[in-house]
């Protein structure tokens, strides 16, 4: 297989049937994907997409192992990863219209070159999106929650230390900068030293 | 047989594809396929078989099965949406109890017997026993990862929260030991390989690892949290509200198989039928004993004598065929308490929307002949194995 040094994106195709692997395998020569085949199931399977750490995964839709790469955004710490289903039954294209995240795109029928480097592409792209808006959600998780921590930080410094809250605030910001903390640490640990004084009193 | 039905199912579907998982339990499907319960209540039934979880849950929401066997948290798990896109799916009814097993390694087998001093382990094997495995391990390297490793079938499944149960009830932390998703196909392979320490699946899985000489069966759901629901049968609501009478006669040829599979003499049959290519393609030593109410244990020790290892049908004098909401409760509190529910999730309701009891009772409700359960007659070929 030639290989192009840049943008190469690591497939791994997992398949049992070694035609049909082969049929996906030349269809993807000569483009951007480096394709990694493996046959295994079970706990190898796992192994190998820890290795490789493959850009996309291509599998059989009726491949047994659909549930280990189910599993693996659930209950492990592995990326997630576009996962590209394909299937010679025609019934994929309908399970294509319900599917959104972990799995990206499905092939059905036949296997024509030119539409399944397409389908990659657009699974790439499409996956790269959804995690983009994800994580863009996480961060905006994380900073309203870190507010809300200083937030009750200042609240309880202003009940017990009788402060302004422009007062509580400066205090905090000061513990802060002196310890060289973040502002959510610092509130964090008033709130537990609060929690712990109001357990003994 | 009532043939009332028959009439009603013409403003119904007919044709309809059922999917179901290549497991013992999936015995009520087969048996109402082979002696033809599907076909007099009039419907025409495709028994589809799939080979993962995640295909059978896509091909469900995509429509491209009428409906399915279904692990029992799975339709919570697709109502919420806690794995793709929320759909709701109901379970309309109960299709087995029980049926899981605990197997560990030889080689871990022979550790805990080792560490422990002693030439024979009290079954069921408590998870306690393991505890000083995880420790001289942890003390043996720091650098290299030594934790025991146990495989389950599915993150939303009554195996991955029953072997957390085990370990929990026993003292063990959960964060002593890696639990990783293997098909129950490749199972007995990763246990002989040694990449697992042991297994949490259902039949025929256990039974071959003791079989094979690979494995100890040390506990089994019934010493867990017995008499759950398993296996539930699994349609979208949208579908049932299509196909209301079809739903119905599919409830009531499924309960005909369910009342059949109560005895042991037919359940022996069922597991002839399974071992079949088209159904299991494995041989009846390791169909058989979990229907017929046996543990295997080890391959050099007698079974133990389980008579609920995979229940169908009655128990006493109520039917666990009905989806029960304490049930549903129950398996929603597992869920909760793994952290597969996002504690933002309002749950209020949830379980009368999924597991629907109203359904199932419906179904019955103009079948009186049903309010009792059907005469069972055993098959005439009833050779027990040892």
């Amino acid at each position: 297989m030639q290989k192009q040094q840049l943008n190469e994106l690591n497939v791994l195709l997992i398949e049992d049937d070694k035609k049909k692997a082969d049929i996906l395998m030349s269809a993807l020569d000569h483009s951007q994907y480096c394709i990694k085949h493996v046959a295994s199931s079970g706990m190898s399977l796992l192994k190998q997409v820890e290795q490789l750490q493959p850009d996309v995964i291509i599998i059989d839709v009726e491949s047994p192992s659909r549930d280990i790469l189910d599993s693996l955004s659930i209950i492990s710490h592995a990326n997630p990863k576009p996962v590209v289903m394909f299937s010679e039954q025609e019934d994929t294209e309908t399970i294509n219209q319900t599917v959104k995240s972990g799995v990206s795109a499905y092939i059905a029928g036949d296997i024509n070159p030119v539409r399944v480097r397409s389908i990659l592409d657009t699974a790439v792209a499409r996956f790269s999106e959804y995690q983009a808006l994800k994580s863009e959600l996480v961060k905006t998780k994380q900073k309203l929650s870190s507010q809300r921590v200083v937030e009750q930080a200042k609240v309880w410094l202003m009940e017990t230390k009788s402060l302004t809250e422009k007062e509580a605030y400066h205090r905090i910001r000061k513990m802060a900068m002196d310890n060289s903390q973040k502002l959510e640490d610092v509130a964090k640990n008033i709130l537990s030293l609060a929690q712990m004084l109001e357990k003994s009193s | 047989m009532n043939s009332t039905n028959i009439h009603n199912i013409e403003h119904n579907k007919r044709n309809i594809s059922l999917g179901f998982m290549p497991l013992t339990d999936c015995a009520p499907l087969v048996i109402a396929h082979e002696l033809g319960f599907f076909e007099s209540q009039g419907l025409n039934v495709t028994l589809k078989k799939q080979y993962s979880w995640a295909t059978m849950r896509d091909k469900l929401h995509a429509g491209v099965l009428d409906a399915a066997q279904f692990l029992a948290p799975m339709p919570i798990a697709s109502t919420l949406g806690l794995s793709g896109p929320a759909v709701n799916v109901i379970a309309p009814m109960v299709l087995s109890q029980n049926g899981n097993g605990i197997t560990i390694s030889m080689a871990l087998y022979e550790e805990i017997k080792f560490v422990h001093q002693r030439h024979h382990i009290d079954l069921p094997i408590s998870a306690a026993l393991l505890k000083p495995v995880i420790e001289a391990r942890k003390k043996a390297s720091k650098q290299t990862d030594t934790k025991l490793r146990f495989a389950t079938v599915y993150p939303h499944s009554c195996h991955y929260y029953q072997l957390l149960t085990w370990f929990e009830q026993n003292g063990v932390n959960k964060d002593d030991v890696d639990i990783v998703i293997i098909p129950p196909a490749s199972m007995v392979e990763a246990l002989q390989s040694d990449d697992i320490d042991g297994f949490c699946v259902g039949g025929p899985w256990n039974a071959k690892a003791v079989r094979d000489g690979v494995g100890v069966t040390g506990a089994t759901s019934c010493d867990i949290w017995p008499d759950m629901p398993e296996k539930v049968l699994a349609m979208k609501q949208s579908w049932q509200e299509q196909h209301p009478e079809t739903t119905k006669a599919l409830i009531i040829a499924l309960q005909q198989a369910c009342d059949w599979l109560a005895t042991v003499a037919n359940r022996f049959e069922a597991a002839r039928i399974l071992s079949r290519h088209t159904y299991l393609d494995l041989h009846l030593s390791v169909i058989a004993p979990s229907l017929i109410g046996s543990c295997l244990v080890h391959h050099q020790l007698s079974p133990r004598h389980i008579p609920s290892y995979n229940r169908f049908a009655l128990d006493g004098n109520d039917t666990i065929n009905k989806p029960e909401l304490f049930h549903g409760e129950w398996l929603l509190s597992q869920m909760v308490k793994h952290q597969h529910i996002p504690a933002e999730v309002k749950l209020e309701a949830l379980i009368d929307s999924v597991f629907r009891q109203d359904i199932y009772q419906q179904a019955f409700a103009e079948h009186d002949a049903f309010a009792t359960p059907t005469k069972v007659t055993p098959l005439k070929s009833t050779k027990m194995v040892p």
